[in-house]
């Protein structure tokens, strides 16, 4: 899959969790760049994209992303 | 004073960024109070880290070590709407018998309670609560005393001449609680407690975040009931959807636990519930956000 497509579903689902409809990340983005993205919504995101990409993530991939760059390569690398 | 409680969120947010960020949120509105008695256990806490040779550091380790379990429950969770642990055995072999695991979980659950807003409320509840009882209390129990600051309180609050007993089933936990309180006024039975053969009978039980670690916690409160004094008081502690590595039994919500109560023989003299994380209710509903749930209970008259 391409960074851009996983980026785009990323995205979505950043929308749906956090509420916030206009939001456009990138995968330079990081937790500092938006306020709803804490633990608490980081597990949601995580098993949102664990069952939209049909994988599952190790604690220490959820622990150590640093930013949504990193995610997209994790799913990249995952799904080949 | 020096802001130690701010240094461990400062630690913390180095270390996991993510999670200090919502620890920050969710106390968000505490006043002054809450950092005054922070920083109160943090100087007693510090001391005793000090004389077993351990450091901040080690503690903060131990916290985050904890929060990573939590988070790998949470994720199972969020799949089966089960806790992963279903038998005593497993979760004795696992934990309260694993010194390695026991260890962080104590020490990181004692920093819970400052760092977590439904930790602190229901600590709040308790102190602001117990002393109504100080003059009637002569002979106190506590079961699954764990790290022991609920029991520094009762020390601090209750008569002097009142007897402090504590039954707990790992020998970690008894450790640190009396290497945590140094007051040789408590008497520590290492069991667990539904082998606990009682000598008298107790006037205040109290037992925080135990019943959701046993199979049948029915069972478990006719014990407390069974132990306690015609007009003694308990106070108890449990969490609805909190899945962690020894909790067995799941509480879906508040209603189940009040009626357990009232099927083991209590009635509620008084009762509070927190939320373990500030959204709304809508949220809360629909994520199985978990609540704690506290209770001073007596004997039900009928
Ligand atoms: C989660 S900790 C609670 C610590 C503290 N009371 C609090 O509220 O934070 C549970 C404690 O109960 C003890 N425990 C669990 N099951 C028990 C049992 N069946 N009998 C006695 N102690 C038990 C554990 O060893 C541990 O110290």
């Amino acid at each position: 899959m391409e960074q851009t497509e996983v980026l785009k579903q990323i995205n979505d689902i950043f929308i749906d969790i956090l509420d916030i409809d206009n939001l456009v990340i990138t995968t330079e983005t990081t937790a500092n760049d938006i306020d709803e993205w804490d633990s608490l919504t980081h597990i949601q995101i995580v098993v949102a994209m664990e069952k939209k990409f049909k994988i599952r993530f190790t604690t220490a991939e959820i622990q150590g992303w640093k930013n949504v760059g990193e995610m997209v390569n994790t799913i990249i690398a995952k799904n080949k | 004073m020096s802001n130690f409680i701010n240094d461990i969120y400062n630690k913390i947010e180095v270390l996991s960024p993510l999670h200090a960020k919502k620890l920050k949120k969710n106390i968000a509105e505490f006043d002054d109070l809450y950092y005054e008695r922070a920083n109160n256990f943090m100087l007693k806490y510090n001391k005793y880290l000090k004389t077993n040779n351990k450091t901040i550091d080690y503690a903060i380790d131990c916290y985050l070590k904890m929060i990573a379990d939590v988070t790998t429950e949470t994720i199972e969770f969020i799949y089966t709407d089960k806790y992963t642990s279903s038998t005593f055995d497993e979760v004795n072999k696992r934990v309260y018998a694993n010194p390695e695991t026991m260890e962080y979980y104590m020490h990181g659950l004692l920093l819970s309670q400052f760092l977590w807003k439904h930790h602190y409320q229901i600590y709040d509840y308790y102190i602001n609560t117990l002393p109504k009882y100080s003059d009637k209390v002569t002979n106190y129990l506590e079961i699954g005393a764990g790290h022991g600051l609920y029991l520094s309180k009762a020390l601090e609050i209750l008569d002097k001449n009142t007897v402090f007993s504590v039954v707990d089933i790992s020998q970690t936990s008894i450790d640190l609680a009396k290497n945590f309180i140094e007051d040789s006024r408590i008497n520590f039975n290492l069991s667990n407690i539904f082998d606990f053969k009682k000598e008298n009978c107790y006037d205040f039980i109290s037992m925080g975040e135990v019943l959701e670690h046993v199979e049948d916690p029915l069972k478990l409160l006719l014990k407390l009931n069974s132990l306690l004094t015609v007009d003694g008081t308990v106070f108890i502690t449990t969490p609805t959807n909190a899945p962690a590595i020894d909790h067995i039994f799941l509480f879906r919500n508040v209603k189940e636990i009040q009626e357990l109560i009232t099927q083991s023989g209590f009635e509620i003299s008084s009762e509070k519930y927190f939320l373990s994380e500030d959204v709304s209710p809508e949220k809360a509903e629909k994520h199985k956000i978990s609540i704690m749930y506290g209770a001073f209970l007596k004997k039900s008259k009928n």
